[in-house]
């Protein structure tokens, strides 16, 4: 197939005032999904090979099911070409199987969590499936995450590896690093379970540049009604996602964070009268100002997220120094897509994700922790490339 | 325009131009590749597909080509990117053959989650499907290659595929991997097979491909009934031995050895428990391939006598 040219972006997006807007001149597969997930009634129009774009560059970004939930819900199913209704389905039933495993999970660990005593909150997918929000639908979780008080954590991680859990990571130092500078254990795994579970016991690294008030955290979850469980706040998981949003040390392809993000603003905002003043209420407490700042600045741009006028207003008032914004702005262009499905990634992608890394790496330690953890991994992988030459 | 009627030089165009799409039933793949020599390997072992037009979608792009850096000059590797994404280890240069079919074969059993995926090789006659599933150095593949050879078509040699609602097998048809001593004994059988190079010193030994038949390309979106399902094992001494399994125990032996029963959850259970229920099910050992093939014949018509 011939790659057509990169068109431009429908003018809406050139329109919009926002800070952080996709590129004018965007790759094909990025426009095509991000036209779907704003809005999936314009998949009626595309042709099989669009269609085709369309379909791998949702998978190569985890966004299949996502895509699949919204196109079936807005565009006759029967009506699709016979291709895109088998990916479409696999989508669906790819969601499905990871909701039963999710489920399972959860089954399988909730004595343990219940001996603890203590407030047990999911976080991510795993709250979204269980509270049943609209942001579940079509999700491809890959682990299960849960946080309790730190003060049981360690009886808890005991009882679990009793009944057969285990670390991935073994190795002391992955061990110690997760122990001392994380905000969560190395993820563990069992057999029999398809998706890992992490063990947090805050949101954010302890040592890290930023902090979430974790008491604040634990004291207004809400709980799951029938369950359970509790889930963080409406605005803390917001919060939780944006401050993950530019964070994880994989930044690329990252757009079905921006996703989660979107789903959540627009649900929260509809079912919760004051959600928006108590959004930047908790990130002013939490610390969170900026990355909230980016998550709604990037979630409007990217993906068309209703905001009220006070919070456009807010975001021209509190936006950060037009450099930072710039090159913030061009980083998150090249990473949060996923890679061109008919190529190799250029060097210039490779290069930004590499940057936000970088940064991540940055708001998540101390200059001098920093310096050793990137020293002992350096030396380590230098061990096992030896390791593998010896072995050849 | 059938494949092997391309001239290798314009063939070798497409492929590092806009790819070339090879159509193989329930899904179409799109093959790029930089790798000079494959085009005329493809002129081979995909000699009775047709050019299809390369425009039209397909269900996974695939990109073999030489590596970059060191790799391409010292011990030269070729890669495969699936969908833009390197989700193999590379192989040396001189096998690009094995890599771009168990890539192809990784792709479509993690990406065709819209049906149950058994491990098995599939043949019909008169639109009864047998469905040979694949244990480990059962001849699962050798005893597939005899009877595409030996008067059944071939449906695929790797994936069982079973339509939710009818169980129903569909064709996914693709060259047969023949791995060291059979890769003989299918070119003893019969002189019509169509075997391309082979490729010693793979990990799963030597392998060759045998070229599907042209009439068996023709049929690859005409699905087939389940009626027969035989769980083959090779013992080199042996004739032919067969006896009945219970369907309970195919169901589960199945079940285990499928791609992707666990994903698809309560379709595939539905599935599975369709395609069991309208098929005989026999365990066969063997040592001689064209007694196995005349055997499994006559359970065929037995099968089709009762249903």
């Amino acid at each position: 197939m011939t790659r057509p040219r990169p068109t431009p972006l429908p003018a809406a997006f050139l329109q919009s005032r926002a800070m952080l807007r996709p590129r004018p001149l965007m790759p094909e597969h990025v426009r095509l999904l991000l036209q779907a997930l704003i809005d999936a009634r314009s998949c009626a129009e595309l042709t099989e090979a669009r269609w085709e774009l369309l379909l791998r560059a949702a998978r190569a970004a985890r966004l299949l099911g996502t895509v699949a939930t919204r196109v079936e819900a807005a565009v006759p199913f029967a009506a699709l070409p016979v291709f895109v209704q088998r990916h479409l389905a696999a989508g669906r039933v790819e969601a499905r199987f990871r909701r039963q495993k999710t489920l399972h999970l959860l089954a399988t660990i909730e004595p343990h969590l219940r001996a603890t005593g203590a407030r047990t909150i999911l976080l991510k997918g795993a709250a979204c499936i269980v509270e049943g929000l609209p942001a579940a639908a079509g999700r491809l979780p890959a682990d299960v995450d849960v946080m309790v008080p730190r003060r049981v954590l360690d009886g808890l991680e005991q009882s679990l590896r009793e009944e057969g859990w285990e670390f991935e990571k073994n190795d002391p130092y992955d061990q110690r690093y997760y122990r001392a500078w994380s905000h969560e254990l190395p993820p563990l795994q069992c057999a029999g379970q398809a998706l890992e579970l992490d063990l947090h016991h805050a949101i954010l690294p302890p040592l890290g540049r930023l902090r979430a008030d974790t008491e604040a955290l634990f004291a207004s979850a809400v709980a799951i009604p029938g369950t359970p469980y509790h889930a963080l706040c409406p605005a803390d998981q917001v919060l939780h996602a944006a401050a993950h949003l530019f964070q994880d040390s994989d930044c690329t392809g990252r757009l079905r964070d921006l996703v989660d993000i979107d789903a959540l603003l627009r649900h929260f905002a509809a079912t919760n009268a004051d959600f928006w003043p108590t959004l930047t209420e908790r990130a002013r407490h939490h610390r969170l100002l900026r990355p909230l700042w980016y998550a709604l600045a990037a979630a409007r741009a990217w993906l068309h997220t209703p905001l009220p006028s006070e919070i456009v207003a807010w975001l021209a008032r509190e936006a950060p120094p037009r450099p930072m914004r710039a090159l913030f702005g061009a980083l998150a262009t090249r990473t949060l897509p996923p890679l061109d499905p008919d190529g190799a990634p250029a060097l210039r992608d490779v290069i930004a994700g590499k940057l936000l890394e970088a940064r991540a790496a940055w708001l998540r330690m101390p200059p001098p922790l920093l310096a050793y953890h990137v020293a002992n991994k350096w030396w380590r992988s230098l061990g096992s490339t030896r390791a593998a030459a010896a072995g050849d | 325009m059938l494949i092997a009627e391309v001239a290798p030089a314009q063939l070798r165009g497409e492929l590092a131009a806009c790819g070339v799409a090879i159509d193989c039933g329930a899904a179409r793949v799109r093959v790029h590749s930089d790798v000079p020599e494959l085009a005329d390997l493809l002129r081979v072992v995909y000699r009775g597909y047709e050019r299809s037009d390369a425009a039209g979608a397909c269900d996974v792009a695939v990109r073999l080509r030489r590596a970059r850096g060191l790799r391409r000059w010292v011990r030269a590797q070729v890669e495969l990117l699936i969908d833009g994404s390197r989700e193999m280890e590379p192989f040396p240069a001189d096998t690009p053959l094995p890599l771009l079919e168990w890539g192809m074969n990784y792709a479509l059993a993690t990406r065709l989650n819209c049906h149950l995926l058994l491990h098995a090789g599939v043949v019909e006659r008169n639109g009864r499907a047998v469905v040979l599933p694949a244990m480990p150095g059962a001849g699962k593949s050798t005893l597939t290659a005899a009877l595409a050879l030996g008067g059944f078509r071939l449906l695929s040699d790797e994936f069982g595929v079973v339509r939710f609602g009818d169980a129903h097998l569909l064709p996914l048809l693709r060259p047969v991997a023949l791995k060291n001593e059979s890769i003989d004994a299918i070119a003893r059988l019969s002189p019509d097979a169509v075997i391309g190079p082979r490729f010693p010193k793979t990990h799963k030994g030597t392998v060759a491909h045998l070229a599907p038949a042209v009439e068996h390309v023709h049929a690859r979106h005409t699905p087939a009934a389940p009626a027969l399902i035989v769980f083959p094992r090779f013992v080199a001494a042996g004739g032919v031995e067969i006896q009945p399994l219970p369907r309970a125990r195919a169901f589960a032996r199945l079940a285990v050895n499928s791609f992707n029963y666990e994903i698809v959850g309560p379709d595939g259970f539905d599935a599975l428990g369709r395609l069991v229920a309208a098929s005989d099910c026999y365990e066969l050992r063997y040592g001689d391939l064209t007694r196995a093939v005349q055997h499994i014949g006559r359970l065929l018509d037995a099968a089709a006598a009762r249903g």
